[in-house]
């Protein structure tokens, strides 16, 4: 059992020999291909990582670009509602204005023409109310007139008027 | 043959009596066996690191990636930092050839070579190299040479704590070798113990040499399972101790 703890310098030294010769080529035909393939791996996944935060922020920003370009938006149409909005409030009061105007004018117009109407008439009817008191004053003229022919005569003028 | 000599018998390292001249080759049972390990371990490792158009090859590329990812971000990284990365094949060929070699011992014919202090003093000489290249290559020699003294320790303590430190860096890779040698050789001579337990007993009678044969089975698998997490665990605890050593020495207190 003593000879479990005593070294065989032959086999430490073939052991190191073995060892460190297997480090050697290992890492020349093994481990330099499975590193440099998994750290490019591992590069391709940060560039990708990389990348795809860009882009994040790329997007936010132009979503932040889009809401702030529609709140302008939102903003000049409101502007441009009430622009729109007082431009026809002062259009409907000129066209009412306009309106009224022009009703007036032709309610004067109207009375105008009324009042020329109604003069036209009062001229005719004085017109006739002459000829009339001329022909009845001529016809009273003509005869010699009681008080029962004098009522006839006026009877005969108004039925003429009435006629007439 | 009494019980001791069984035990030496199976756990001692055949010579084969190689003679080159007058000169002994150490063409031993263990020195063949990590020969055999280091061949295979060769020939599997270059396959698999080529590029593969079949799907078992890219399965086996990709597992290699996971490990040699676990022993950068697990084993060196934390332990040596960035200094340790030039250093990264050395440790993934450590783990991979203790762990084999741990293993070989299940395979019939072949010895767990692990239990021979020759094979793992030679393996903490390795490591005892790097430890010591690591030193020289970040601080130069007199760099090194300070490293072994902490800072503020009083000058008049100095010829005391140096060769203290001194000596407890040789322990502790004098240790690596220790621990590994202890650990696999235990299990083994347990397992050795649990077989012979049928025969002492059935020496005494058959019938209950009979009787003992299903509790040593028994017995004996739970070993074998402890066994092979045994060197699992093994070979992890001496690359993460190979990586603090030399991470101390690297970055001195």
């Amino acid at each position: 059992m003593q000879d479990l703890l005593k070294p065989d310098w032959g086999v430490l030294a073939l052991t190191v020999l073995n060892f460190a010769l297997l480090v050697f080529l290992l890492a020349k035909f093994a481990w330099k291909p499975i590193i440099g393939a998994l750290e490019k791996r591992e590069q391709q996944v940060r560039t990708d990582k990389e990348m795809a935060e860009k882009a994040r922020l790329e997007s936010q920003q132009i979503k932040q670009e889009l809401d702030d370009r529609l709140a302008h938006i939102s903003q000049e149409a409101a502007q441009k509602m009430a622009q729109a909005v007082k431009m026809a409030e002062a259009q409907q009061a000129q066209i009412i204005a306009a309106a009224k105007e022009q009703s007036a004018a032709i309610l004067a117009q109207a009375q105008e023409q009324i009042t020329a109407e109604k003069n036209k008439a009062f001229a005719q009817v004085q017109n006739q109310i002459a000829q009339l008191s001329m022909m009845a004053a001529s016809r009273i003229l003509a005869q010699e007139v009681d008080e029962k022919s004098a009522a006839r005569v006026v009877e005969d003028v108004l039925k003429e008027v009435k006629t007439k | 043959m009494n019980v001791s000599e069984i035990i030496s018998h199976h756990i001692l390292d055949h010579d084969f009596g190689v003679m080159l001249g007058n000169v002994r080759l150490p063409i031993t049972a263990h020195s063949v066996t990590i020969f055999c390990v280091s061949l295979f371990l060769l020939g599997a490792l270059t396959w698999i690191a080529q590029a593969h158009k079949n799907r078992a090859g890219r399965l086996l590329t990709t597992l290699m990636e996971e490990y040699v990812s676990f022993i950068r971000d697990g084993v060196v990284l934390p332990n040596m930092g960035a200094e340790g990365r030039s250093m990264l094949p050395y440790f993934c060929t450590l783990f991979l050839f203790i762990l084999s070699v741990n293993l070989a011992g299940m395979i019939p014919n072949m010895k767990t070579a692990t239990s021979n202090i020759s094979v793992t003093a030679a393996l903490a000489l390795c490591s005892g190299m790097l430890i010591l290249y690591s030193g020289l290559k970040y601080h130069g020699l007199m760099g090194f040479i300070k490293g072994f003294v902490p800072s503020g320790t009083p000058l008049w303590l100095v010829p005391l704590v140096f060769p203290l430190e001194v000596v407890s860096t040789v322990i502790k890779v004098c240790v690596l070798a220790i621990r590994l040698f202890a650990n696999m050789l235990s299990g083994h001579m347990v397992l050795l113990c649990l077989l012979i337990i049928v025969f002492v007993v059935g020496q005494m009678h058959w019938a209950a040499g009979v009787g003992s044969v299903l509790p040593a089975m028994a017995l004996e698998i739970f070993m074998t399972c402890l066994e092979l997490l045994v060197a699992f665990l093994q070979a992890y605890v001496f690359t993460l101790l190979t990586a603090i050593f030399a991470g101390s020495v690297i970055h001195t207190h």
